[in-house]
This record gives structure tokens, C-alpha cells and sequence, in this order.
């Protein structure tokens, strides 16, 4: 969809169902609504629906920080003791490599 | 066009057409493939990995012949062309060397042994000096002062390289022409000659043994366990196991378990497996191939006898499997028995007779081993005196050298340990040893036939040769007669029937070649079923355990030996003649006898052997360790031996470039790449100019 071609509404609209959509534990659509609407919400001149725009897009922008460092986190864990935690490792693996610890 | 060229085209073609099919000149053409390899490959236990493994893809290394220890400074600091992959001769192939390479790791790819044609001289055992340390009856709760080999140190010469873990590769390669081949490529690329650096291409070798279990049996018998998170659960390890041989002299009720009336069992054991540091050439000639060949010619010796006057207690044979992996065979039927899963229960035993290492008796004489520790008991000390002195006078009379060792010594690494563990047995452990193992080649892949001096004159066909009587033979016949009429008198069979029994030596020598010179021979045909005639090979079997509970063919010839060498020929119908036949007196029924059809000798006039009914006492036991069937995978009472899957075993050689070479190679790549992008979108943007000046403008329609 080209955003040239929509009206202020709709790319309102567009918006917040992005954001609402990301609390479903879907932090891509947050990642998408960031780039997608990073250029409506800060760069165009000024419009009537670009506040909200913009707030829609600074909170999925917080929402997908979380989520980005909440996974690195665990996953530095997980990559760094899974061995270490033997039968619990292997429990929380849902493929598990062959032939290293 | 020539002819070559035609050829060429016509071949890419096809290759266009059959992709993937057929497809691999070009492979041929940069690599050689080695046939003739035997892998180290990994085990694990309820604590350790052993063994060897390469990275996923395969590990690759320049060539090096190690032409002496020396020579290591060369691969582990001052070569120029890390990793090697070093071949090592025999020789070289020794605790000293592999531990250097393996601490040296990070500049070696991988190692392969070249398998000599004749046997080194001195001793080599890649066994542990105290085999089975942890699971036999010597624990320190038995007695402190036994415990851990402390009493005898049973293999001095074990340098406990088969229970190390490697974290290259290691191939054993047969030395013929294939090695040729690596030699002739090394001394053409590799060999600095004079102190000159070695320039490319040089000759690599690429070795692939990928295992897929790690750690311990622990881990991965829980990962191959499937009711996990794991979204692509995988078998990754198995047990190791197989299955015991066992038959008596009298059927024994299949269908009944648990404890026998009336019954009294003398017990005749061997050990059926042997291993190596490489599992595909372990023949245990004189660890484990010439205990069982005693004790099956001894069954062959008692056959008529026990029929025409059978004593008065059964002698049960049993050839136990996996012994070298902590008593897989062993303690699983003492398992049973204690269970009510046998036939009878160890309260059924009477005493029992291991034969153990026999092979070498010729130098060091034999020797009966008792264990000290149940002989304080007044009882057990009776029988076991009575039968020493049954082997004592037995020997005398056939003038055999025999011997007791020290009192207090115990008992040699011996499945009767697992029996001692249960209950205290009378019984005894014939070997060849009278302290530590004669055999110095124990549990090692030159305890073969040229060992036991399985030697024949210059000049015979095969023919002959199979048939031909070695010194070999004829000793270990007399060994059998004297285990058959000891075993006879100890089932209180009649003293003046001892003189009939005597072990064939023609039978034995027949064995001596089945068994370590190649199961392909004219004896072995006969007496095996029509199925498994493919598996008999123009050379000998592995007799390490395996995993593979459906065909180890060292099993199944053994179990049909003993079937041709006690069972008795009857008249059946092939539909019959197997665990479901239907027979009418009880007496013949499938629960006391074993039916078996096997092929027979083909006819002069024909073709095809007709084949016939065999009906014998001969079972097959499950002979898999209880700790898998529990589930206690970090057991200490019982083996915990498992082997690692894998997905591909492969050892090629080719010639590789400089690493120059390759960059320039890749740079060159790249910059076609780029300047064919650039010309494309330069022409992209000319492309009015370039391609419609000619012609008249395109009417756009759309």
C-alpha cells in the first residue's frame, strides 16, 4: 500500500491498529509501524492526524526496544548456559543441536 | 569440432538434464574416495565420552607421514600449513604420540593409522589395565584389599588409549594400494626435501565422522527421548547390546521362568565379544574368540555323551555378549534369573566353569582362578576344591600343564564376577595366565590370527587351508576335551565315560578360520539358514557388541555352531521348523527345543542344497543392559555403554590451493560480478538510446 495515496484518516487508522495489533505479543508489527510511519509522523509538514501518528509511532518504537533487549537478554543466556543447565536446557530447546553439549 | 569436445558438450548436457542423479565428474575428478577405512567412533557412559569425532562438515588437513616421534615438532609448531592430518604408521601409534596430537589439537585435522599387514613386535593395548574396573565383584565393600585391581594388575601393558576422548577425527586405513595412493600424493606435493618449504598445491586429506550424542548416556538418551518440547526429536545415541547364547544339555522350559524344581545347573561360560580402539577390526583372537571356541567345541565333544548317559545335573552353555562394556551379557541373565525372567534362578546353580583367555596356553601353561573372598565360606570352599581337583586330575590325564594360582588372588575380569555379585557360586575361571594376561596384545586390533599362530604351510588353496589342522587347533581341542569332561564330571556324570569325550580337532580348526580368517567357507555355508548366507564374507566377523539388536554376525554364527554341534537333525517340515511350530508330543514341543532350518552340503547332482530341520536346545537372550530397561541411565551397578549415531562416514583425499590462490580466485569472482552489474545498468539507462534508434517509436498502449 502507498501511503501517497491514502487519506490522513486512514493512515491514522493504519496506525493505531499497528499499535494495538503489536500488544498481541507481535513486536514486528511495532517494527513495522516504526519504519512504515517514521517519515508521516516526524519528517511530512504538519497535519491534523500527525500528533497522533506520531505518539502511536514513539510508543511502538518504546514497545519494540523492550521487547528487542528483553530478547537479548535471554537469548545471551540461553545460548551461554543451555549446556551448563543440562536437563532443563534440553527441556527449553525445541531443537537441540547435534553433537555439541 | 573434435571429438572431445563433442563429448564434453554431450556430457554437460546430460548433466543439465539429470541434475542431482548422476551428476559427479566433476567430484570425481577432484577427489579420491578411501574405501578400505574403519573410523574411531564415540561412546559414551553415565559419566564420560570416549572415542573420536570430527566438526559437522568434516575436518580437512594437509598430509603429513609422521616418519618418527620426532617428527611431531614439525606438525604441532614449526609446519607452515596448519591443520595437518597425520598419518601415522603402527609404530608410532601409541599412548606417547596420540596424547601429544590431542594436546596439540588446535593444529591437527585429524589422524589416520595405517593398519599394518603383519604384527608388531612387543606389547600394545589400548585397553585400561584393569578392565571392567568398577563393575565387577571386587568393590571396595566386598573386600577393601581386591577392590580396584589392587591384588593383580591384570593388563600391565593397557595404555587406556580406547577409553580417551579425541576431538579430531581418527581412521584406521588398511595398507594396500589406496595407501599408496596418499604416499605416492604426499611425496609428489607435501615433502620438504631438504629443509625447503613445501609449496601448493599440496596433497589434503578430508576425514567426516560427525557424531551426534555428546556428554554422557544421561544427556543423550534424553535428548533421543521424544516426549520433550523438541519440535524434531532424534534418535542420537543407542545402547550398546546385542544377544547371549545359551542352550543346555537338557531342554529347559522356555515358557516357565523363575525358579526349577528338581533342576541343577552346572553353568559353562565364555565371552563372545572382543574390541579394539577401532570397532570394525576387533577380533579378539585370544581375548574372546578362543574362550568361545573351547567352550563350543566342549559342547560339541559332550553332545552324544549327555544324551546316551546324561548326568545327573544339566550343564548349561552360556556365551555372553557385550562382556567387555562392563558385563552387558552377564549381568543382564543374572538380572533375569533374579527376576523370575530366566528359565531357572541363580538358587538353580550348582557351580559354574568360565573359560576365559586360552588361546596362548601353549607358553604359559593353564591356570584355574577361584575367587577368594566366597571361598571362606566352609561350603563354597568344598565344591570349589572338589572342582579343582576334577580339572586338576582331568589335566593330569590328558597331560596338560595346569595350575592354581595364589589363594589370594582374585579372579581375572570374568562374567562369573557378575554371578559372585548376586550370590556366592562355586566356581572357577580357566585362563592362560597365571598373574597378569599373557596376552599382550589384549582388547587391541593385532590380538588376531596371526597372534594365535593361525599360520599355514606356503602353498594351500583355500580349500586346504580350511581344512588344514594347525598346532593352534590341536591345542585348543585338547583344552576343550579337558573343559567337556570337566564340566561332564561336575554334572556327576560316570568317570568311565571321560575317555569318549573328546573334542574334535578338525572342528575347531574349522572354527579357528570361520571365526578369524573369514566366515565365507564351505563349513559355515551348510550349517547356516538360506537368509543369512549373504553375511558370510570372505572375511572375518567383528566381534565388537554393536547396537544393532537384529544382525551381529558373530552372534548368529556362534548361536549356529552350537546348533550344528548339539542339535540333532529331524525329520520337519520347513513351515514347522521354527519358534511357532506345532508338534504334538510335549516333549517336542517349541517350549523345550529350538527348531532351526539351515542349509545342508549341496548334493553332488544338484544345485541347491536341499536344506533340513535342526532341533537343538539353542536360545537367544536379550542381552541388553538393565540400566537401559530401568531407566537409570547414571547407574553404577550395571553398564551404561552407549554408542553415538551419526549421519556420514567419509575419508577422501585431494589436492588443495594456496590460501593466495583462493582470494585471488574469489577477488576475480567478485569483480566480474561488479562489472557486470555496472555494464547492466549502464546499458539500463542508454537502453532508449541503444535499442530504438532504428526502429520507429512504440505506440505505448497501456
Amino acid at each position: 500500500m502507498n501511503l501517497e495515496r491514502v487519506s490522513n484518516e486512514e493512515k491514522l487508522g493504519l496506525c493505531r491498529k499497528y499499535y494495538l495489533g503489536g500488544f498481541a505479543f507481535l513486536p514486528f508489527l511495532w517494527l513495522v509501524n516504526v519504519v512504515w510511519f517514521f517519515q508521516e509522523a516526524f519528517i511530512k509538514p504538519a497535519y491534523t492526524e500527525q500528533l497522533q501518528i506520531k505518539a502511536y509511532v514513539k510508543w511502538s518504537g518504546l514497545g519494540l526496544a523492550i521487547w528487542v533487549a528483553v530478547l537479548t537478554t535471554w537469548i545471551t543466556i540461553y545460548q551461554h548456559y543451555r549446556a551448563q543447565w543440562g536437563e532443563v536446557g534440553d527441556y527449553l530447546s525445541f531443537t537441540i543441536p547435534l553433537g555439541i553439549p | 569440432m573434435d571429438l572431445i569436445s563433442t563429448k564434453w558438450i554431450i556430457h554437460l548436457l546430460l548433466c543439465g538434464l539429470f541434475y542431482g542423479v548422476s551428476c559427479n565428474s566433476v567430484e570425481q575428478k577432484i577427489y579420491i574416495n578411501l574405501n578400505d577405512t574403519v573410523p574411531c567412533v564415540r561412546l559414551l557412559n553415565a559419566t564420560h565420552q570416549i572415542g573420536c569425532q570430527s566438526s559437522l562438515g568434516g575436518d580437512v588437513g594437509v598430509i603429513h607421514f609422521l616418519e618418527s616421534e620426532q617428527n611431531l615438532e614439525y606438525v604441532l609448531t614449526t609446519g607452515n600449513n596448519p591443520p595437518y592430518m597425520v598419518i601415522l604408521e603402527s609404530h608410532l601409534f601409541n599412548r606417547d604420540v596420540m596424547m601429544k596430537l590431542k594436546n596439540g589439537s588446535s593444529r591437527i585435522a585429524g589422524v589416520a593409522v595405517i593398519k599394518p599387514n603383519s604384527n608388531p613386535v612387543g606389547a600394545f593395548s589400548p585397553h585400561t589395565t584393569c578392565p571392567n574396573e568398577n563393575t565387577g565383584v571386587y568393590s571396595e565393600s566386598y573386600d577393601p584389599a581386591l577392590a580396584h585391581c589392587n591384588g593383580t594388575m591384570w593388563n600391565p601393558n593397557g595404555n587406556g588409549l580406547s577409553y580417551e576422548e579425541f576431538s579430531f577425527p581418527i581412521f584406521s586405513l588398511k595398507d594396500d594400494n589406496g595407501t599408496e595412493v596418499i604416499r605416492q600424493c604426499y611425496m609428489d606435493h607435501n615433502r620438504a626435501v631438504n629443509g625447503s618449504v613445501p609449496v601448493y598445491p599440496l596433497c589434503a586429506m578430508e576425514l567426516s565422522s560427525h557424531m551426534s550424542a555428546v556428554t554422557d548416556t544421561v544427556t543423550c538418551m534424553r535428548r533421543s527421548d521424544t516426549s520433550g518440547l523438541s519440535l524434531n526429536p532424534e534418535q542420537v545415541c543407542d545402547p550398546l547390546g546385542n544377544y547371549n547364547v545359551w542352550g543346555a544339555t537338557k531342554g529347559l522350559n522356555n515358557s516357565a521362568s523363575g525358579h526349577s524344581e528338581n533342576e541343577t545347573v552346572v553353568i559353562a561360560a565364555a565371552r563372545l565379544d572382543s574390541r579394539a580402539f577401532f570397532h570394525g577390526i576387533s577380533l579378539g583372537a585370544d581375548s574372546g574368540t578362543s574362550g568361545f571356541i573351547t567352550l563350543l567345541a566342549a559342547a560339541g565333544a559332550l553332545a552324544n555323551v549327555t544324551r546316551e548317559a546324561p548326568p545327573p545335573r544339566t550343564i548349561l552353555y552360556a556365551f555372553f555378549q557385550g562382556e567387555s562394556f562392563d558385563y552387558i551379557g552377564s549381568s543382564r541373565m543374572v538380572y533375569d534369573m533374579q527376576g523370575d525372567k530366566f528359565p531357572i534362578d541363580l538358587d538353580n546353580i550348582h557351580s559354574l566353569v568360565e573359560i576365559g583367555q586360552v588361546g596362548l596356553h601353549a607358553s604359559e601353561g593353564l591356570w584355574v582362578h577361584t575367587d577368594p573372598v566366597s571361598r571362606r565360606n566352609a561350603s563354597i570352599e568344598t565344591e570349589v576344591k572338589n572342582l579343582t581337583d576334577i580339572f586338576r586330575s582331568v589335566a593330569t590325564s590328558l597331560n596338560i600343564s595346569l595350575g592354581e594360582p595364589d589363594v589370594s588372588q582374585p579372579l581375572p575380569p570374568a562374567s562369573f564376577q557378575r554371578f559372585l555379585r548376586a550370590q556366592p557360586i562355586p566356581g572357577v575361571v580357566l585362563t592362560d595366565h597365571r598373574t597378569s594376561f599373557t596376552n599382550s596384545f589384549f582388547e587391541s586390533m593385532y590380538d588376531n590370527a596371526e597372534y594365535l599362530n593361525l599360520t599355514f604351510p606356503a602353498g594351500l588353496t583355500p580349500e586346504e587351508q580350511f581344512n588344514y589342522v594347525t598346532d593352534t587347533a590341536k591345542g585348543l581341542a585338547k583344552v576343550a576335551t579337558l573343559a567337556a569332561r570337566t564340566l561332564y564330571r561336575q554334572a556327576g556324570g560316570a568317570e568311565e565315560r571321560l575317555a569318549g569325550i573328546n573334542a574334535d580337532e578338525l572342528t575347531v580348526a574349522h572354527m579357528l578360520y570361520g571365526f578369524l580368517i573369514q566366515t565365507k567357507n564351505p563349513w559355515f555355508e551348510a550349517i547356516v539358514s538360506p537368509e543369512d548366507l549373504p553375511a558370510l564374507r570372505a572375511f572375518p566377523p567383528e566381534h565388537y557388541v554393536g547396537v544393532n539388536f537384529n544382525s551381529n554376525s558373530s552372534t548368529k554364527l556362534v548361536s549356529y555352531v552350537f546348533i550344528n554341534l548339539t542339535g540333532t537333525a529331524v525329520n520337519v517340515s520347513r513351515e514347522n521348523c521354527s519358534s511357532s511350530g506345532k508338534f504334538e508330543d510335549a516333549a517336542d514341543s517349541t517350549d523345550m527345543n529350538s527348531y532351526t532350518w539351515v542349509r545342508g552340503v549341496t548334493p553332488p547332482n544338484a544345485t541347491e542344497p536341499a536344506g533340513y530341520c535342526v532341533r537343538s536346545t539353542t536360545r537367544l537372550a536379550r542381552a541388553e543392559s538393565p540400566a537401559f530397561l530401568l531407566g537409570e541411565f547414571n547407574s553404577s551397578t550395571y553398564s551404561t555403554w552407549s554408542e553415538s549415531r551419526w549421519k556420514k562416514i567419509n575419508a577422501r583425499i585431494f589436492l588443495v590451493a594456496g590460501h593466495d590462490l583462493e582470494m585471488l580466485t574469489l577477488g576475480v569472482g567478485l569483480a566480474v560480478l561488479l562489472v557486470s552489474l555496472l555494464i547492466t545498468f549502464f546499458v539500463n539507462a542508454k537502453a532508449d538510446f541503444l535499442f530504438s534508434s532504428g526502429r520507429e517509436p512504440a505506440n505505448a498502449t497501456y
